[in-house]
């Protein structure tokens, strides 16, 4: 499969290599023609793309942006490879994720934005702390684009029929579980109702860790992160979830999981808002199981404010081997500004700068659940990002990601689990 | 005149070469390209550290030094040892009792080659997707047998742990036992009745003309099975993902397998240097195993 997307790759280079030379043409006959060649995924079903490409081309006539579109599974492997070596033919590349991001720093691939941002005057703060999160030794090579934050999911309907409160704004960790618990039925088949939902991603259970603001993946010490394992694990054997091993074994979607019907909770990006928005609207999904759905704040540990989530950034960067840095960096700071955000917004998708037209935009999308908690659950106090940047931060994931399946899986003990993790990390951080 | 004579033979040889080379040539220039040229350059790597665009770096032997404490290199060789030995003689003997009752003169023969030849034909995506299904820990079939018949309480994980390795053989040796069959019929039907014949007025069991008869006869069929398997098994990748990775793919030291964590290396920490070094490891062992088969054959073929 990877052979495949490698040569889709190569073909997709050699068509964007032509367009590339005739762009060059273009603008070598003197009307300041530029076409920009813009690394994205999903292109045909994400509609933010071509709304923010198209909204600045409609201020920018001479301006032309082309998408390529690399694929959603393995794209940054895919961009990373395309920027190895001599060059590619990329003046606006999306970054997928921030060990990806790093991969790309570390092979100084990026071009350094620091100057550029400094020249403008960009206000970073308006991306809620997140820059500084991905800022490589005082040098920041990306701006967000996108910022996605992690929200609790639930199933209205689950809960009217089991007489339980719905899930609150401010919930801790131990009311988040004992709620589960208590919307929890025991049944054959159909009738099993899960109090919650875990994907098999680490960040879906390990990273209740990080909230505290204390604790990040970089730590080298992950004994903060037991008391989650224990309560996912201690679901899972009271049947108040799905185990991983079934989950795993099926793979089983959270978008499927969620849409049976069965799923009372579940924690998850923000991005699978505009997810069921549209597959209640087009009928994928039965209105009757999971239509009634909302969504509150994440739950949070004791002590720590309301809203505290985890978050991720889809961020847009220039490759140095770009011809066209200058209208690159003009387009990027259009994306990445006001001006997209209200773009993005109006796509349901959630921009990198939230602020009060962005939530009002989103919440006003038809679909979105009307109760007022749903919509004050979009205003975020603290976004942790999973993963900030560090040199190490992708082989420090992949540590971690193995041992989280050994533990899911039932492998090993937590606490082996962990003194692994331990164990592997500090190897990396010592070298 | 003789001069003469000697140097058009010389040009009528030279011709003749140029000819054979190309019509070698489209092939070789292929094999070169894609082949030859970055597995030297995979050689030269592993000496070396480069992420594919900083300035490279000479590192001698460190590479290779690290391996000795790399937890998930072992762990992946582990693996991968443990699944060739458990799938070579296990495909090796499915494929060979198959290949025996299918030569046989029973009813519907046709029919149940092709039965067994299928798992090899079908798409591995496809098929995985099916046996997670029957073998799924909650809800497949084999576990709802395990529950209800022998009454086991704690019901096996067949896609982690220990069981996932013999979860991983059981599936190669079932995909595979097909095609390797097809070339035990073909070595079967090179075997000349006559012998069975001879063997047959000598007064031979069954058992007997199979010992003294088949087996030595398709010594050099079970010589190329053999060295076609460990090769193959030891590249794999694939079926590891397929059946261990769950929704996205990724193993963990129960199940990772060495060319999965080249891949890793390689393509996600962009350390080309050390998964170049892990390759040829990889290649090494191969050879090894390869060198001591062919020895072996050498030597029987002596005796």
């Amino acid at each position: 499969m990877k052979k495949k997307v490698l040569s889709a790759l190569l073909a997709a280079t050699m068509v964007v290599g032509s367009m590339g030379s005739m762009a060059v043409l273009a603008s070598e006959s003197g009307d300041e023609e530029v076409t920009l060649n813009w690394a994205l995924w999903d292109e045909k079903t994400a509609t933010y793309w071509s709304a923010v490409a198209d909204a600045y081309m409609a201020e920018n006539p001479n301006v032309t942006i082309e998408m390529t579109d690399l694929g959603s599974s393995d794209y940054m492997t895919v961009l990373a490879t395309d920027l190895s070596g001599d060059g590619s033919d990329f003046d606006i590349v999306t970054i997928k994720d921030v060990p990806g991001y790093a991969t790309l720093v570390s092979k100084g691939v990026l071009e350094n934005l620091n100057d550029r941002i400094e020249a403008d005057g960009i206000d970073l703060s308006v991306y809620n702390g997140t820059t500084e999160q991905v800022t490589a030794d005082g040098n920041l090579y990306e701006l967000p684009f996108r910022s996605d934050f992690w929200v609790l999911y639930y199933n209205k309907r689950i809960f009217d029929e089991a007489g339980v409160d719905y899930p609150t704004n401010d919930m801790t960790m131990e009311e988040y579980d004992e709620l589960a618990r208590s919307v929890t039925k025991q049944g054959f088949g159909n009738d099993q109702i899960y109090g919650a939902h875990y994907h098999t991603w680490r960040s879906a259970v390990q990273l209740f860790g990080i909230l505290d603001g204390e604790h990040t993946v970089l730590d080298g010490n992950y004994d903060f992160t037991k008391p989650y394992y224990e309560m996912v694990i201690n679901q899972a054997n009271d049947g108040v979830c799905r185990s991983y091993v079934d989950t795993n074994a099926s793979q089983l979607h959270y978008s499927g999981a969620f849409s049976e019907g069965n799923t009372a909770t579940m924690n998850m990006g923000s991005w699978y808002i505009t997810t069921l928005i549209s597959e209640l609207a087009s009928g994928n999904y039965d209105a009757d199981l999971v239509g009634d759905w909302g969504i509150v704040k994440y739950p949070h540990p004791e002590g720590v404010e309301a809203g505290t989530t985890l978050g991720t950034i889809t961020a847009l960067a220039i490759p140095t081997s770009s011809e066209n840095k200058d209208a690159a960096w003009d387009f990027i700071k259009f994306a990445c500004g006001e001006e997209g955000a209200k773009v993005v917004a109006s796509t349901g998708t959630f921009p990198a700068i939230m602020n009060d037209d962005v939530i009002a935009e989103i919440s006003s999308l038809e679909g979105f659940p009307q109760d007022d908690a749903s919509k004050e659950a979009l205003r975020t106090a603290q976004l942790c990002l999973e993963a900030p940047y560090d040199t190490h931060i992708t082989e420090i994931n992949t540590v971690l990601d193995t041992y989280h399946k050994d533990i899911m899986n039932g492998d090993i003990s937590i606490d082996d689990g962990i003194a692994k993790m331990n164990e592997e990390v500090g190897k990396i951080l010592g070298e | 005149m003789e001069a003469a004579a000697e140097k058009s033979r010389k040009r009528r040889d030279r011709k003749r070469a140029l000819v054979a080379y190309s019509f070698i040539a489209p092939n070789f220039i292929g094999f070169a390209v894609f082949t030859l040229i970055p597995i030297i350059c995979a050689f030269a790597l592993g000496f070396l550290k480069w992420d594919g665009n900083n300035p490279i770096e000479f590192v001698g032997l460190a590479n290779f030094a690290k391996l000795a404490d790399d937890t998930f290199f072992w762990a992946a060789l582990k693996n991968t040892l443990i699944y060739c030995l458990g799938t070579v003689p296990l495909t090796m003997v499915a494929s060979l009792a198959l290949a025996i009752v299918l030569n046989q003169k029973v009813k519907f023969r046709g029919f149940f080659r092709t039965v067994s030849f299928f798992p090899y034909v079908a798409s591995l995506v496809a098929i995985t997707a099916v046996w997670q299904m029957i073998f799924h820990p909650s809800k497949g079939p084999v576990n709802a047998i395990l529950y209800y018949v022998f009454h086991v309480q704690n019901l096996p994980n067949w896609f982690g742990g220990k069981l996932i390795l013999l979860t991983l053989i059981l599936f190669s040796v079932w995909k595979f036992m097909g095609y390797y069959m097809v070339i035990y019929l073909a070595g079967l039907q090179g075997i000349s009745a006559e012998l069975y014949e001879a063997a047959g007025l000598d007064g031979a069991t069954t058992w007997q003309k199979f010992r003294y008869v088949t087996w030595p006869q398709l010594r050099s069929t079970t010589f190329f099975v053999v060295v076609m398997l460990t090769i193959s098994c030891f590249k794999v990748y694939d079926v590891a993902v397929m059946l261990a990775g769950g929704g996205d793919g990724k193993l963990g030291t129960s199940s990772t397998v060495l060319v999965y964590y080249i891949y890793q290396k390689a393509f996600q920490e962009w350390d080309l240097g050390y998964s170049s070094a892990i390759a040829m490891v990889l290649f090494v062992l191969v050879l090894i195993v390869t060198i001591i088969q062919f020895r072996g054959e050498a030597k029987y073929e002596k005796d």
